[in-house]
């Protein structure tokens, strides 16, 4: 009965380690910028993630978007508009590290957002920012931890 | 340890006995690999990257009241409104090289580079055709370098049309054939400091041997509203309008002065203009710190 009870909180605290790894991996908040009538926030996973809303907490939907690479301030490296939630998303160039700045306006009110970004942190393929030896290694981890917390409770009791 | 026919179930047995502590050692370190391997960047932001700039070139101050002012707009209450001058007097100004970039959210205390000062009061006609954008002063052999954040003064003018105000607006209103010719002072001082230029292009970015613009922007539709927005826009909900000056104006003209209206107006709508006074100055569409000095 305490054994039955034990292997319990053992596969509760197993599992709740399993979820909140993936949800690290998958939701890294990256830092916030806000400024007076302008809120930007941004995530960045396999790709960057501009979220825009105004201080009162509407979404700017249909804000412009100017996104500038380090090196190259006066020339967007690319340009967009955010969707109907306020969100924007690009995969910045990893062979331009440094700060990278996005732009974000609509009807006279904006802000700029840098964001951080070195070699290899977020490439077209990548997720949350990892080299392939890093995910290759993560999927491993995670597999075989599940693999063995699947095996412990399949053991037979003595 | 050698392998032999038995070493698979070997390893399974052992996975059945320990396989908790194998899965929270290899969570735990998949968490290490996620907060510490690889993902903080230890790259140069770009200013360092491109080393310290020695050369010089021209930063051109200039003061924009955008098209509101210069082509007349129409208020939230849909007064029309046209503008034969808006003469607002800057002090103070200086303009900042910050790396990290100078964000708001950082506050009245910042560290720069490189800063550029100007001397002395400079009184400009925001509503005049030519202003787009209207020249302050330019300051030449200055540092090249990214100038991105901007400090001011609206000062109280010791001369000239505008004398003792840092703010005069003179004008015209009309709504359905009704006229109202205005003048509107403002004594109050505000100091403004604000970062990057936010708008259309770049601003502030000066080449070695070249010339650049730095700008503060002036938003006068916080002050008078505009019907291009819903009449529940947090902006018009915070603007004054121009229907309470015409409410007070005798006959066909009204003469007021922020102390004046501060007895002319109910005191809840008073309070607007001194929000909107602490709203006003911009660089760009970027919003600017601010706050009443003297």
């Amino acid at each position: 009965m305490l054994s039955n009870y034990r292997q319990g909180w053992h596969f509760l605290i197993a599992a709740g380690l399993i979820i909140a790894t993936i949800v690290i991996v998958l939701i890294i908040p990256a830092g916030d910028l806000a400024a007076h009538g302008v809120i930007l926030e941004y995530t960045q996973n396999s790709s960057v993630e501009i979220t825009a809303r105004y201080d009162y907490g509407e979404p700017m939907s249909g804000a412009q978007v100017a996104v500038f690479a380090p090196g190259s301030p006066s020339e967007p490296w690319l340009t967009g508009t955010c969707d109907d939630s306020g969100k924007f998303s690009f995969v910045p160039d990893t062979q331009i590290p440094g700060l990278w700045e996005v732009q974000v306006r609509q009807a006279g009110h904006g802000d700029i957002i840098r964001i951080q970004i070195s070699e290899g942190s977020a490439g077209p393929s990548g997720a949350g920012g990892f080299t392939t030896a890093q995910k290759i290694i993560m999927a491993a981890a995670v597999i075989w931890g599940l693999v063995g917390t699947a095996l412990f409770f399949t053991r037979r009791r003595a | 340890m050698s392998l032999n026919k038995n070493t698979p179930g070997k390893i399974i047995i052992a996975l059945k006995k320990y396989g908790i502590v194998f899965a929270i050692a290899t969570l735990l370190v998949t968490v290490l690999l996620v907060s510490g391997f690889g993902c903080k960047s230890d790259a140069k932001p770009a200013a360092e990257e491109s080393g310290a700039i020695a050369e010089t070139g021209t930063l051109a101050f200039v003061a924009n009241g955008e098209d509101f002012v210069r082509e007349g707009m129409s208020s939230k209450e849909s007064w029309n409104i046209s503008f034969d001058h808006a003469y607002i007097t800057l002090a103070d100004i200086k303009a900042y090289q910050t790396d990290p970039p100078y964000d708001t959210g950082q506050g009245w205390d910042f560290e720069y580079k490189e800063m550029v000062e100007l001397a002395g009061k400079f009184t400009v006609d925001l509503a005049s055709p030519d202003a787009d954008p209207a020249p302050v002063r330019q300051a030449d052999n200055v540092p090249a370098g990214h100038y991105n954040a901007i400090s001011w003064t609206m000062a109280r003018a010791d001369s000239g049309p505008s004398e003792g105000y840092a703010l005069l607006i003179v004008g015209t209103g009309e709504k359905d054939g009704e006229i109202i010719n205005f003048s509107l002072g403002f004594e109050q001082e505000v100091a403004y400091l604000g970062g990057d230029y936010i708008g259309d292009v770049r601003k502030g970015i000066l080449n070695p041997g070249g010339s650049a613009e730095i700008e503060m922007t002036f938003h006068f539709d916080h002050l008078f509203g505009t019907d291009e927005e819903d009449a529940d826009d947090p902006m018009n909900l915070d603007a004054l309008g121009f229907a309470p000056l015409a409410e007070i104006a005798a006959g066909d003209s009204v003469e007021v002065s922020m102390s004046s209206l501060s007895k002319l107006l109910d005191p809840g709508v008073f309070g607007l203009i001194e929000k909107i006074l602490l709203h006003f100055g911009h660089v760009g569409e970027g919003h600017c710190l601010a706050k009443y000095i003297n």
